[in-house]
């Protein structure tokens, strides 16, 4: 009853192509299992198991970094130039969730056994983004959204006897099964308009006209709401700020990169493969590869560039009256998922440039910006703005780190996040979207308001005077992060590079 | 009168429609838990449905990995509930304000 | 140092930046040194520069160029012409001065000198980038010490003022930003083809795209650079913040902000908004020319007010830089060499202003007008450089202000006749609060509370006498400065102007 499967049969050779991800599993496996022997303090075993697994696979995507697309295990995977970006960040954030995890109290303090398992589900976790960055097919998308999902939901709950962790977990839990089974019906749907399952063929299907247009916008729009979940784009952001504020710190850092990350690669993948007809249009200024034609529902980027507003203008908005770091952080990551869609709004190579570059400066700035709070939380227990009062004179130099890392999430120069903005607007300006050019403009203005409630604290509110010392660990990967975020202020001309040759070899774009 | 493809396109939306309501409706969060479990099930009779309609397999194939998905997505949900009922002595979704701005 | 000299004074304070953070905190001296040195290296070569500079020629001086960032088509491009060499003087003479005027800080030394040096890193750089880019850097740059000067160092309301400031300012300049990207795509480099953030490219308006020909487009861009520059001035209605922050600020901050940063918002609008877009600029001459006035008449009114000497002086500045903005909306040659003038004089004067009241407000911690009386016995050497400046202030002939508003008005009569006649009445003004003021503070009835105050001490006088030295000098021989800016200027009107 059925036609045979036309499909190229997976093969153990493919493998040779999976490395860091296959990596990335027997880490996981090993970390589980070293964890059931782990004694002591602090699980020792699954910790540098963990670490070595994630810089071994980092150091595998960097150096196989692939040079064209090339489909793999049945065409469930592709692996290219996008994937090949993803799977040197998420490694990457990986190693730095894991080396603050060891000095966390959060992570460490509360459960008596089993503390390993925590890197082992870090582990997981980088590789369920990975596949992501790289499903090519439905079936591909939805696994691998799930596998971070699950693996989401029990690093949010990690401490298990503490209310506020338990409950982000449980409203994680509820918030994302709910918009998987909204995605879920919208994949479902999309097989049934197209009849197929794979990115590429489902475009086919689309160009050759033969799903229906109200009916394509429906489950295109169901689809969105599951990766807008995933990325916390308004209006699917309502798990985020209380997830953020109750989940252990070190996995709130986690949370506010990764799957983010994860979920604009998913989209990138799947909206430029689906809706963009490459090469049809005229090559950009300076773009690596010409701009595709979009087909599909019509106005995608006015639904976009909406989308981009409410989201940023919201998260800005709301973050001005937060008082807990945690919360703030989590509303004006919410802010940068906002400027981020902006170069989500043409599909176009710039676009895509503007948005790989921008995530990359903001992994580091934000993972900053939290390693900050993790840090600080050891030593004061709080993570209101007032527990910072008279920090510069406490800590100064860790003050002055927060200060570039809060001055880059605002995007002032030379730092790292005010060059990853300027591509975002630049790409606006360039396809004459001035008037979300602007109200792009102003909500840095507005969100500059609450990052200087941070400095103000640190610097202004006269405080404790007794100096502090930070967990050497902590300080280390401090001015880690630190140093790039304004060394790449000033240069950043490897970094673009990088990010160029990634979309150059992005099969959407027929790279 | 034959069942065919729109039939069970009906009764999927019917189904979608009736989880959602329960999740938005209901508090316990038990009750919600399993509203979710419909809404997944509604996307799974749509890929049978079509699956069978367009004499496609894939369409089987993503249903049996859903109901994977879903069996895990309510072990973690249940293990999570187990623990809050524990600290709280109730799985009502209203007691859950720690988080609250 | 002889090929790099504008890298050497732009950077050498950031230089002693690094140095001072690495300095112990025990030894203040040692960082107030540091800091003086390292603002003595760009005094000494604006020295080099002025001796040195041709000023026969329209072109860019001193120019050093590099590429930065390739694929952005981003240079390190550097340069001066008289429009911005006098700015760039302005800039290293003050800063020198100010670290002088601020020895007597004593609260977190080391952040206070680090944040100086940096401020005068970012304004030093704004003079001399030729790339819009770099230009930017430096405009944002500067942005966070004055954030910080302002909100650590400051008075009562420090922390409002601050962050005020920031909010402001920052909104003009993501403006800015936008429009700058609007250029850049619609520029090309004639040699390459390629897009630029050359300036002097984007001046050439062959390389215009003809996107960037349409008029509604260029008074749209014109608009957005103009409202970033327009608070920097601040022009009327955007001027809420300077009050503020000048009352807050520390002297040294409020000379510096007066002195230099609000010349950056004019020094914008000439490098930038009338070059680039002339036609936009003659387009929108008319209504910068009413804005001038009204800040000239409103400026004054509002110093005429007030009662803190310190608010006087700032609501003084708007009065003064509205000069800048009638002279400059002419486009006549005596108007706008009369702006760039005003410039110069305005900064060399309110600095002058911004001292004498730290002076007075270190003695009396207070700068209520009317709180003082008689000083002109009790400090009669403060009272003649403090009137001197004053009058400096009010455009008494044979001090600088006579020269630059002179010109002002000479080429603004022509091309707007009501709007000079009303501008004039400024003068008028002018010398009423000036004179109010001075009859208050210096003359009368002696307050007996303050019998005990010494006069003005040596450290304090060797940051004013060459302040002053400059205002003598250039209202009674005004050609050395005149003759810099001239050539640049008169070709800046012939290429604009109608």
């Amino acid at each position: 009853m059925f036609e045979t499967l036309a499909l190229n049969a997976p093969s153990w050779s493919d493998l040779r192509h999976f490395v860091p991800e296959t990596v990335l599993v027997v880490t996981f496996l090993l970390a589980l299992m070293a964890d059931l022997f782990a004694r002591g303090r602090r699980p020792a075993g699954p910790f540098a198991l963990a670490l070595g697994g994630c810089l071994v696979a980092l150091a595998a995507a960097v150096s196989s970094l692939p040079a064209g697309p090339r489909s793999i295990l049945g065409d469930l995977v592709v692996v290219d130039g996008l994937a090949g970006f993803f799977r040197v960040l998420f490694p990457l954030i990986g190693a730095i969730t894991i080396l603050f995890s060891w000095a966390s109290g959060e992570i460490m303090g509360p459960r008596r056994e089993h503390k390993g398992e925590f890197y082992a589900l870090v582990a997981l976790m980088a590789f369920g983004m990975c596949v992501m960055a790289s499903a090519a097919d439905l079936i591909m998308l939805y696994l691998s959204v799930e596998l971070v999902s699950l693996t989401s939901y029990v690093m949010a709950g990690y401490m298990r006897t503490s209310l506020r962790s338990t409950e982000a977990s449980l409203k994680y839990v509820i918030f994302g099964s709910v918009s998987s089974g909204v995605m879920l019906y919208g994949l479902s749907l999309l097989f049934g308009l197209t009849g197929e399952t794979t990115f590429v063929e489902i475009r086919a299907a689309l160009l050759a006209g033969r799903a229906d247009n109200f009916a394509l916008l429906v489950a295109m729009v169901f689809v969105l709401a599951g990766l807008g979940y995933k990325i916390a784009a308004v209006p699917f952001h309502f798990w985020c700020p209380d997830v953020y504020e109750g989940a252990p710190t070190p996995v709130t850092a986690l949370f506010s990169v990764g799957p983010k990350a994860a979920g604009f690669a998913l989209m990138i993948r799947f909206f430029y493969t689906t809706l963009l007809s490459p090469g049809g249009g005229q090559a950009a200024a300076g773009a690596a590869a010409p701009d595709g034609v979009i087909v599909g529902p019509a106005d995608w980027p006015l639904l976009i560039a909406i989308l981009s507003v409410v989201t940023m203008t919201y998260g800005n908005l709301v973050a001005l009256r937060q008082t807990n770091v945690k919360r703030l952080l989590a509303y004006s990551s919410i802010a940068h998922v906002g400027y981020l869609l902006m170069g989500f709004l043409m599909l176009t190579a710039a676009g895509l440039e503007a948005i790989l570059f921008y995530l990359l400066v903001y992994a580091i700035m934000n993972l900053g910006a939290f390693l900050f709070v993790i840090a600080l939380n050891n030593r004061l227990g709080g993570e209101e703005i007032s527990d910072y009062a008279g920090l510069s004179t406490r800590a100064p130099w860790v003050a002055l780190m927060m200060m570039v890392f809060l001055l880059s999430l605002t995007g002032l120069p030379p730092t790292a996040g005010f060059i990853g903005k300027m591509y975002l607007f630049a790409e606006v300006i360039n396809r004459h979207w001035f008037w979300l050019a602007v109200v792009g403009a102003l909500n840095s203005v507005v969100s500059l308001f609450y990052y200087m409630k941070i400095a103000k604290a640190m610097y202004f509110t006269p405080g404790e005077r007794a100096p502090l010392r930070l967990e050497p660990l902590h300080t280390a990967v401090l001015i880690l992060l630190a140093a790039p975020t304004l060394a790449l202020g000033v240069y950043w001309t490897p970094f673009k590079n990088f990010v160029d040759r990634a979309v150059a070899g992005f099969a959407g774009l027929g790279g | 009168m034959t069942i065919g493809l729109t039939h069970y396109l009906v009764l999927a939306t019917a189904v979608f429609l009736t989880g959602l309501s329960g999740v938005l409706v209901r508090r316990n969060s038990l009750i919600v838990l399993m509203s979710i479990e419909l809404m997944l099930c509604a996307g799974n009779i749509v890929f049978a449905a079509f699956s069978r309609w367009l004499g496609d397999a894939s369409g089987h194939v993503f249903v049996l990995m859903s109901f994977a998905v879903a069996a895990a997505e309510a072990a973690i949900g249940l293990a999570i509930l187990v623990e809050i009922h524990r600290l709280r002595r109730s799985v009502n979704l209203d007691d859950l304000k720690t988080l609250t701005e | 140092m002889g090929e790099h000299v504008l890298s050497w004074m732009t950077f050498a304070p950031l230089v002693g930046m690094v140095v001072i953070a690495f300095l112990p905190r025990e030894r203040p001296t040692l960082t107030k040194v540091v800091a003086a040195a390292a603002a003595a290296v760009p005094l000494l070569l604006a020295f080099q520069v002025f001796a040195t500079f041709d000023r026969s020629t329209a072109e860019m001086q001193f120019v050093e160029r590099g590429s930065w960032i390739a694929p952005f088509n981003i240079e390190y491009f550097m340069g001066i012409d008289g429009l911005s060499v006098t700015m760039v003087l302005l800039t290293a003479l003050l800063s020198f001065l100010c670290i002088i005027a601020s020895w007597r800080i004593d609260k977190a030394v080391k952040g206070y000198f680090a944040l100086f040096l940096l401020l005068e890193t970012g304004m030093m750089g704004v003079f001399c980038a030729l790339d819009f880019f770099l230009f930017y850097v430096f405009w944002e740059v500067m942005l966070l010490p004055m954030y910080f000067l302002i909100g650590i160092w400051g008075g009562p309301r420090k922390e409002y003022a601050a962050i005020k400031f920031f909010l402001y300012t920052l909104a003009g300049s993501v403006l800015m930003l936008l429009a700058m990207l609007a250029f850049y795509f619609n520029v090309r480099n004639p040699d390459t083809g390629a897009h630029t953030f050359n300036m002097l490219h984007m001046m050439d308006q062959a390389n215009h795209s003809p996107w960037l020909q349409l008029s509604h487009v260029r008074h749209l861009i014109w608009i957005a650079l103009f409202i970033g520059f327009a608070i920097k001035v601040p022009i009327f209605p955007f001027h809420t913040w300077l009050p503020d922050a000048h009352v807050e600020a520390p002297t040294a901050v409020s000379v510096i902000l007066a002195g230099v940063l609000l010349k950056m918002g004019t020094y914008g609008i000439l490098r930038i908004s009338y070059p680039m877009l002339p036609d936009a600029a003659l387009w929108f001459a008319y209504p910068l020319a009413i804005l001038g006035m009204i800040n000239i008449i409103y400026g004054a009114l509002c110093a005429m007010a007030q009662s803190d000497m310190k608010k006087l002086v700032a609501y003084s500045s708007i009065s003064h830089m509205g000069y800048v903005l009638l002279g400059m909306s002419a486009f006549t040659t005596q108007g706008i060499n009369g702006a760039v003038m005003q410039m110069f004089n305005h900064g060399t004067i309110t600095a002058m202003l911004f001292l004498c009241v730290g002076v007075i407000y270190d003695r009396a911690h207070h700068r209520d007008i009317d709180g003082f009386g008689g000083l002109g016995l009790q400090m009669p050497v403060y009272t003649s450089v403090f009137s001197l400046a004053l009058f400096a202030a009010l455009g008494l002939p044979g001090l600088s202000g006579f020269i630059s508003e002179a010109l002002v008005f000479l080429g603004a009569f022509p091309t707007y006749r009501t709007i000079t006649i009303i501008s004039a009445l400024g003068i008028v003004l002018g010398a009423a609060y000036v004179l109010w003021m001075l009859q208050r503070v210096f003359l009368g009835e002696k307050n007996p509370k303050y019998d005990s105050l010494p006069d003005i001490s040596a450290r304090e006088l060797a940051t004013l006498v060459p302040i002053a030295a400059v205002v003598v000098w250039v209202g009674v021989q005004p050609s050395p400065v005149l003759d810099l800016m001239r050539v640049t200027l008169n070709n800046l009107i012939a290429t604009v102007g109608r």
